[in-house]
């Protein structure tokens, strides 16, 4: 086994205002941790290593297998589900931040608060006008494969918080998250709401801040690729309007 | 440009613009790297010539749509303030009207000089 060394963000906005009361003077640090690390080790199992450590140490993660999405963080540069993140090759100390651009409650834990209300801002459900059926709504299989790619995502929140767009505007812009759950939708047979989804679109932000730098497809750990949906939405949108 | 059409046509002219941009554009930078005009009358007879003019009477209204939608988009990204954005706005708007027009009066001297 081989000593791995992590550089970790700490910061408790809380606590230092307390026992500070300048709340200025409350300020981010980060703080070098060694761990043992067996090989194969994910990011997530040496974070839990550090909060063997340092009980103060707070990080969200639950499921440990990339399903559940709550450990997005910000490695050496680039957002990451730290539970399925090998840390073996990377270069150290390594760097644990947490996700960019949204505001820190303590250590690695961020406020997604905009983030929920992004996705909540899409309707990211079926819409029926018709009534419903007895039974369930028929589709296609062919139909149905249209909605690979989009309906797997776990809304981790790395696309968005890696998207330069979102950190300017994330109160406007939805985001590449909410935006590829727009386009779930917006592609499923089954849905009939196509014209009310895209005239809730339309302005200079919720949809075209997007200007395809392309950073969720990079940084998405299901490999999806929001910038392609989004594409899908503007080429529907002008396929509606002209 | 109304704030329902500011998303999609917004886009849709950065689009359909930067084909025409990339098109003439490569003509213009062809031309001067090979063929450049070695003075003031070869210069003025190129800009005369039917085609020419056309090209560039259509390429500098786009040119200018173009650069009005992405210095908007530079603008609205960066920008927070209102006053400053819509002075910013302003400034820009009222920078590239003048170009447009001085270009077109160039124009117009070329083919009445």
């Amino acid at each position: 086994m081989t000593a791995i060394r992590l550089s970790v963000y700490r910061y408790q906005p809380d606590r230092d205002a307390e026992s500070r009361p300048a709340a200025s003077d409350a300020k981010p640090f980060m703080q070098t941790f060694e761990v043992e690390a067996p090989p194969g080790m994910m990011l997530r199992e040496a974070l839990l290593a550090i909060k063997a450590q340092d009980e103060t140490f707070a990080f969200r993660h639950s499921c440990g297998e990339g399903v559940c999405g709550s450990d997005g963080v910000n490695l050496n540069g680039t957002n990451c589900l730290a539970c399925i993140t090998p840390i073996a090759e990377l270069n150290q100390p390594i760097q644990v931040r947490p996700l960019p651009g949204r505001p820190v409650i303590r250590d690695l834990v961020v406020d997604m608060t905009q983030f929920y209300e992004q996705y909540r801002a899409v309707e990211p459900y079926l819409i029926r006008k018709d009534p419903l059926p007895e039974q369930e709504i028929r589709q296609s299989p062919e139909d149905r494969d249209k909605l690979d790619g989009l309906y797997e995502c776990i809304l981790c929140g790395c696309c968005s918080t890696a998207c330069p767009s979102f950190w300017w505007n994330p109160d406007k812009f939805h985001g590449p998250a909410a935006l590829l759950q727009s386009w779930r939708f917006l592609a499923d047979s089954r849905d009939q709401a196509t014209e009310e989804r895209l005239d809730a679109l339309e302005g200079p932000y919720k949809l075209f801040r997007c200007h395809s730098i392309m950073n969720c497809v990079e940084v998405c750990p299901k490999g999806l690729n929001p910038t392609r949906a989004i594409g899908k939405i503007k080429e529907l949108m002008l396929e509606q309007s002209v | 440009m109304s704030r329902r059409a500011s998303g999609l046509k917004a886009w849709l002219v950065q689009r359909i613009s930067a084909v025409y941009l990339a098109l003439f554009g490569l003509y213009l930078a062809l031309y001067f790297a090979f063929a450049p005009p070695q003075d003031h009358a070869q210069l003025a007879a190129w800009a005369g010539s039917p085609w020419v003019a056309l090209g560039l009477l259509v390429f500098i209204p786009l040119l200018l749509a173009h650069a009005w939608v992405g210095i908007r988009d530079v603008l609205i990204d960066y920008v927070k303030p209102l006053g400053l954005r819509v002075g910013l706005l302003a400034l820009f708007a009222l920078m590239f009207l003048a170009s447009g027009l001085w270009a077109l009066q160039a124009l117009i001297l070329v083919q009445v000089g």
